[in-house]
């Protein structure tokens, strides 16, 4: 008799390869598995779709094809207010806000594994690329400290995008495609029979698709011109639709003509106007201190840590560690991640994701 | 395979195809140019509008070519802002709000081009009243019009009335003669009152044309919307029959073709493919009709061994000969589907969520059925590809399904069953 015949596995299904295959494997684990689609919000603008019902049609057939009871769980309501409204507040901030981070951290791994706890999961599952640490593999208890850790594909890593999410679900959490290569994952759905293994992958936030994140804005945010400003010189060089919709070392959208490239060097939200220089070494493109708000902090060996640990940051998902120092205010809330050499200052609003090695020890949003 | 959706699409014929095939290639050239075999082009073109507009007893001058049943419906619909412009402008200008009537189980091309046309002429400010109001006729737990419920909201503001001829997710047939006469007597009333107001009828029969003689006039009605691919025709192609006097719109504007309302090259040899189809069903109405019904019979008393018991939708007096809507109440619909289609057998579910953005039927909602209802309903459609041996089989393999997943149901550990909408949609 199969190990885990008694536990039962609320699955987030996308219809895509990696949840599909999640069910696959789960199953054969002999775990009660229950899929589930999450309908998150999406607005349906002749040319701007989502397509969620083919996705949730895939998600039903592979639960179907695999004899497993499949629900869909109607999130919209929440997701619009948890992560589409944080984006546009963020954006009218100034800021540039990562939608996908916010939806782990309230929808997938808070409003999904309460409601899966509450109709009787044991677990939560999902498709993404990450592992989680236990100390103990059989027995998940709630005492246990789970860690965070990055996939085993490298390339495809996923923890970017999840250091914010809970420890108590993080906990109760199994990411059954964690520890295998994409290539591999492909490989065996195809073997498996599940007939989405060489669908496109969904990237990017669904509900913005393929318009474009400054075409979504628009539909919110009314156009506003303001001066686009030589920082060097002062010089007005041309018009822009409104500040709010560029960011930090944005180089194309510039309605600038002439030969050169020219890069957002920063913004002023509440006079609209966008600064910009034709000089990528301008010193405000590039810094070696980043002040973060709003940090998690994951781990213990940072979370009692001495005032300056050497770590690893990611700026971007997928983009390579770099080295870096650092140092968390007492409140915990802050932080200040130096680096030796200088790097292309991100925009504002988004993540660094501090790691230890292939442990993710928690993040920050630039200030 | 064996596949049970007729309702939504049909192979073209072998003859249909046939005729098709010069038009490609060889005669292949604009109907319009000025030179011999253009002319002959244009001539084959003509007779073949006139061989589908003998299918509903019309000429084919009294017929318009369009790129299928939704854009018919859009066309037919361009009578009211031109009915609006006639009777609101001017020295005579109307001031009480005009209304649409439509039943409520209205395929959602008639639905939605109602609705946008009543938004269009409803101003930014919302204080201000409407000029064109949209009023839902209600239908009874068969599907079948409610006359009474018609007669209370047909009324002297009434400009336009949209009932389809064979509903699309039930095939019941409507009693547009009955409907039609209604709306005769509404007319003599306006013009005893000396208040000149038309009414228009419109009938959407996308559905019906292979398994209903129809005949405009005896149909009574002003416009009528056919289409090919529901018949053994190619996709694309429609036709929308316009009754003397009815002022239309077009929706396409350009070179002029059907006679103004439809601009575009002439889609030759799609024309060529509706005109063989509809020719062809035309020819073996009754003897479809019987054909349709035994295999209808035989599949439905192989639903009846089901360990739940089939409730069959419809109005068995009223309904397309084609049509086998059936609920196995507590079963999800969607999986039977997935389920068959691994055995290459393929049909509808009545609630289709997946591919109705998640919404629940609005046809079986309106008859009254249960959540449940709805979400464990299946539209079978039968037609050209199925045989009295591949009904019984289908039957079989409906059942089995059914039972697999009764099993899975009430076997093995289930997780908590929560109660969800006829989709399967849960509110958090």
């Amino acid at each position: 008799m199969p190990k885990n015949q008694q536990k039962t596995v609320f699955l987030g299904m996308s219809g895509g390869v990696d949840s599909s295959l999640s069910a696959v494997l789960l199953k054969e684990q002999g775990y009660n598995v229950v899929g589930v689609y999450m309908k998150n919000w999406s607005r349906d603008l002749p040319g701007m779709k989502c397509p969620w019902a083919e996705d949730l049609a895939d998600a039903k057939r592979v639960a179907v094809k695999l004899g497993i009871d499949f629900r869909v769980f109607d999130f919209e309501t929440e997701y619009k207010q948890k992560v589409v409204d944080y984006m546009l507040a963020e954006f009218k901030k100034g800021n540039t806000p990562n939608p996908d981070i916010m939806c782990n951290q309230e929808i997938k791994f808070k409003l999904f594994y309460d409601v899966a706890m509450e109709q009787g999961a044991d677990l939560i599952a999902t498709g993404h690329y990450a592992r989680v640490g236990r100390e103990s593999e059989r027995e998940i208890t709630l005492s246990s400290r789970p860690t965070l850790l990055m996939a085993k594909d490298a390339n495809k890593d996923q923890t970017y995008f999840l250091y914010r999410i809970s420890e108590e679900a993080l906990n109760r959490t199994l990411f059954p495609v964690g520890d295998m290569l994409k290539t591999e994952v492909k490989k065996l759905a195809a073997e498996k029979g599940l007939d989405n293994a060489y669908k496109k992958e969904s990237m990017g936030v669904c509900f913005v698709g393929e318009v474009g994140m400054k075409d979504f804005l628009k539909e919110y945010i009314d156009i506003q011109p303001g001066e686009i400003i030589d920082v060097e010189t002062g010089k007005v060089l041309g018009m822009h639709e409104g500040a709010i919709f560029y960011t930090v070392g944005q180089r194309h959208g510039l309605n600038v003509g002439g030969g050169l490239p020219y890069y957002v060097v920063k913004k002023d939200i509440e006079k609209n106007l966008v600064y910009v220089s034709a000089n990528l070494n301008h010193q405000e493109l590039w810094t070696k201190k980043l002040e973060l708000k709003d940090v998690i902090l994951r781990d213990l060996m940072v979370m009692q840590g001495e005032q300056n640990t050497e770590i690893q940051v990611r700026l971007r998902h997928r983009a390579p560690l770099i080295p870096a120092q650092l140092e968390i205010e007492h409140n915990k809330n802050n932080a200040i991640v130096s680096f030796e050499k200088p790097i292309k200052t991100p925009a504002s609003g988004q993540s660094v994701v501090f790691y230890d090695s292939e442990v993710c020890l928690g993040g920050g949003i630039i200030r | 395979m064996i596949y049970l959706d007729h309702a939504a699409a049909t192979p073209v014929s072998e003859k249909a195809l046939a005729r098709m095939l010069p038009y490609f290639s060889e005669q292949f050239f604009n109907p319009s140019s000025p030179y011999l075999p253009a002319n002959h082009l244009r001539q084959n073109y003509e007779y073949a509008k006139g061989q589908i507009a003998h299918t509903i007893g019309a000429k084919g001058n009294d017929i318009v070519i369009t790129a299928g049943a939704t854009e018919s419906i859009n066309l037919a619909f361009t009578a009211i802002p031109a009915l609006m412009n006639d009777i609101c402008v001017g020295k005579s200008g109307e001031k009480s709000t005009k209304n649409i009537l439509i039943l409520e189980i209205e395929h959602p091309s008639v639905r939605a081009t109602a609705r946008a046309l009543v938004e269009n002429f409803s101003g930014a400010d919302k204080n201000v009243k409407s000029p064109l109001e949209l009023r839902e006729i209600k239908v009874d737990k068969t599907g079948l019009i409610d006359l009474k419920d018609f007669r209370k909201k047909l009324d002297e503001n009434t400009i336009f009335v949209s009932v389809s001829l064979a509903n699309n997710e039930l095939g019941t047939i409507q009693p547009l003669a009955e409907i039609a006469e209604i709306i005769a007597r509404e007319r003599t009333k306006r013009l005893e009152s000396g208040k000149i107001i038309p009414v228009y009828l419109h009938s959407d029969a996308s559905q019906a044309l292979n398994l209903v003689d129809i005949s405009v006039a005896r149909l009574g009605v002003d416009l009528l919307t056919i289409n090919s691919a529901k018949v053994g025709g190619p996709k694309g192609v429609g036709a929308l029959y316009v009754g003397h006097g009815v002022k239309l719109r077009p929706l396409i504007y350009g070179g002029g073709q059907e006679v103004g309302l439809r601009s575009g090259t002439e889609n030759v040899p799609g024309v060529m493919g509706f005109a063989e189809a509809a020719t062809e069903t035309k020819g073996h109405l009754s003897g479809n009709r019987k054909k349709y019904e035994k295999m209808r019979q035989i599949l439905a008393k192989e639903l009846e061994k089901s360990p739940i018991s089939p409730l069959f939708l419809g109005n068995k007096k009223h309904q397309l000969a084609n049509f086998l809507p059936v609920s196995f109440p507590g079963v999800d619909a969607e999986r039977i589907i997935y389920k068959l289609e691994e055995k290459q057998v393929y049909l509808s579910t009545g609630a289709a969520c997946a591919a109705n953005k998640g919404a629940k039927s609005h046809v079986l909602t309106a008859i009254g059925l249960s959540d449940e209802e709805i979400a464990g309903s299946l539209r079978i459609s039968l037609g050209v590809l199925n045989t009295e041996e591949n009904a019984k089989e289908a039957g079989k393999l409906i059942v089995q399904a059914v039972s697999e997943e009764t099993q899975r149901v009430s076997g093995g550990k289930q997780a908590q069953q929560i109660k969800s909408d006829g989709c399967g949609v849960q509110n958090a």
